[in-house]
């Protein structure tokens, strides 16, 4: 080791060089996106549903970034357009996820309003799709002798019921379904918007 | 003491100098050459993204401020014809209509709402059966279009966006289209005498369909929760309003079954009957509601318009229109009302029926066309679809009756 100085030098810049291209670059072209109008902020109890995403790990396996049609046909999907920088102004941490084992989430809230669908899905996925492998969620829901006033009841197929019981959600579980609800970038992207614009279609057009 | 050759404490060893083999070069210069030519490539790609975007701008822009003639070619021409003389018999005349020469209000309620009833134009009597066009024609485009027909075979006169947005304000709580010459005599009574509207009376399994779409079956999940109050459908989730009765009782069938696989509508298929299938349908067959779809897959709106109206020969891909009934509104009883559907859910379901090859029906016809459309013609035509009126309900009493 008698260049110890050169390297060190060395590694540092790489170091910044990298920094400079995946941080300070980034940031000062996505910094200073404002909300897309049409995006509203989170609520409390949807913040306290972002909460449960996150400590659940719904992110590893549910992405919150649809593609543009050239890298993935997520428009038929439902999936809805492609997302731009202004649809995540109020994601902070974003949750945009690198899997999907599941489908992408980030219009949820538009393909699938209803909070009964999304109970009786966390409560037992399988009861709607029978070869779903997303875990349940059990242990965001309490089953009782009889609803009491207020309580939300978990709507299941005839064949899943148990006799003389009923499932009723936690707030966990509605706050976590406001969450999903709130997902809903179906707005028009704004025409200005920092986005992918993929590879030229010359030639990809019939 | 002998001399040892290595005791030579001086020494340093050292590496003699090799020189880098030939082909690392040649691959590391060929990396080179791939990466500059990649990233060339990808900067012609993101001008040319840039320009399609605004290529694609500047269409919506055109088509947003077209002038009257263009529109009247693009929306009324199809029934009414290039020369406003209609169709004998089934689509009433624009020449000589009273309905024209009559103040600029009332033809501008007729675009926002459309008909539904029998009108006499012209002392013929027609089965008034008109879009409405207020959902996907903007205030300025039908103050234009307005324009154009009152210059062309009314009064003349110039109408403006205000006044469309004042009338647009005045009729908002209305959600159904006019009930024919009827109602309208009523905006204005230079229009002349017009035939009762004789509205059907509700039928009796009505009102438990009514429930099951709002309140679902057993506490279990609503039609109207996702499908919307009015049947108007959301970002990929189809619009049912206008839909022919027995179509959605069949796909409803064909969900309970499996034959038409989806986790969302398999378990609530199955908590119905044969009854309320059929009650279901009837009930959002009869359903007028404004169109809430527009067009969002990024497709050519050009192309989806030449599928729709002319078909693909080269890609033996009939007209949708051949099928489907004239501005998509659908055949009962079986061949659905495709205008004004989601685009998300056309352009989904055509790749679904392509890979699948059998309709609910069983029937291959469709499925055969849709496995045709490439990617890009299906985003095309399922954002076409979404830019036109919605189909006017269809009234299953009254067509019984007569």
């Amino acid at each position: 080791m008698n260049r110890a100085l050169p390297l060190v030098i060395l590694a540092m810049t790489i170091l910044a060089f990298a920094t400079m291209l995946l941080v300070v670059v980034p940031r000062a072209q996505i910094g200073s996106e404002p909300p897309a109008a049409g995006l509203r902020a989170y609520s409390p109890e949807e913040l306290r549903g972002r909460a449960q995403y996150m400590s659940l790990g719904c992110v590893y396996c549910h992405s919150q970034q649809p593609r543009t049609p050239d890298q993935a046909p997520d428009g038929e999907r439902g999936w809805g357009r492609p997302s731009v920088a202004a649809d995540y102004a109020y994601d902070s941490p974003h949750l945009m996820g690198t899997m999907r084992t599941g489908p992408d989430l980030l219009n949820v809230g538009a393909r699938l309003p209803s909070t009964a669908w999304h109970l009786t899905h966390l409560y037992r996925p399988r009861a709607i799709a029978p070869w779903s492998i997303m875990p349940s969620y059990p242990f965001l829901f309490e089953i009782k002798d009889h609803a009491a006033p207020g309580d939300t009841v978990v709507w299941l197929p005839r064949e899943q019921r148990v006799a003389g019981k009923v499932v009723v959600a936690r707030p966990e579980a509605m706050a976590l379904v406001a969450y999903l609800l709130s997902l809903d970038r179906t707005y028009p992207a704004p025409a200005s918007a920092i986005r992918d614009d993929g590879y030229s279609r010359v030639g990809g057009k019939p | 003491m002998s001399e040892h050759p290595l005791a030579d404490e001086a020494f340093e060893p050292y590496e003699p100098r090799r020189p880098v083999p030939l082909p690392v070069y040649w691959m590391a210069i060929a990396l080179a050459l791939w990466g500059a030519v990649t990233l060339w490539n990808d900067s012609t790609a993101q001008s040319s993204g840039v320009g399609q975007r605004l290529a694609e701008a500047g269409d919506m822009t055109r088509r947003h401020s077209a002038a009257g003639a263009d529109l009247f070619a693009q929306r009324c021409a199809t029934c009414h014809q290039a020369d406003g003389a209609g169709v004998a018999g089934a689509v009433p005349p624009l020449q000589g209509s009273r309905f024209l020469g009559a103040n600029p209000q009332l033809v501008v309620q007729i675009l926002l709402h459309g008909i539904n009833g029998p009108i006499a134009v012209g002392g013929d009597r027609f089965d008034g059966h008109m879009p409405a066009f207020g959902s996907v024609l903007d205030d300025g485009q039908i103050a234009r279009l307005v324009t154009h027909l009152r210059a062309t075979w009314g009064n003349g006169g110039e109408v403006d966006a205000a006044f469309v947005k004042a009338q647009r304000q005045a009729t908002r709580e209305r959600h159904a289209s006019w009930n024919g010459g009827a109602d309208l005599v009523s905006l204005d009574p230079a229009v002349g005498p017009q035939p009762a509207f004789l509205s059907a009376p509700p039928a009796p399994s009505d009102s438990v369909a009514m429930a099951l779409a709002r309140g679902g079956k057993a506490g279990g999940w609503a039609c109207a929760a996702c499908h919307g109050a009015a049947g108007e459908g959301r970002s990929g989730v189809p619009r049912l309003a206008g839909l022919p009765a027995d179509y959605i009782a069949q796909a409803l069938l064909a969900f309970s079954t499996g034959t038409r696989a989806s986790d969302i509508m398999g378990p609530i298929a199955r908590q119905l009957d044969g009854p309320e299938r059929v009650g279901l349908g009837r009930l959002y067959a009869t359903m007028a509601s404004a169109s809430r779809a527009r067009p969002e897959l990024d497709g050519d709106l050009a192309r989806g318009a030449t599928l729709a109206l002319q078909g693909d020969d080269r890609r033996d891909v009939p007209s949708c229109f051949s099928c489907h009934g004239p501005s998509g509104f659908g055949v009962a009883p079986i061949v659905p009302a495709i205008a004004a559907q989601q685009p998300a859910y056309t352009a989904g379901r055509l790749a679904a029926l392509g890979r699948h090859g059998k309709d609910d029906a069983g029937a291959a016809v469709m499925p055969s066309v849709a496995a045709r459309l490439s990617d890009a013609d299906r985003r095309a035509v399922a954002d076409y679809l979404a830019t036109l009126p919605p189909s006017p309900a269809i009234d299953t009493d009254t067509k019984d009756a007569r």
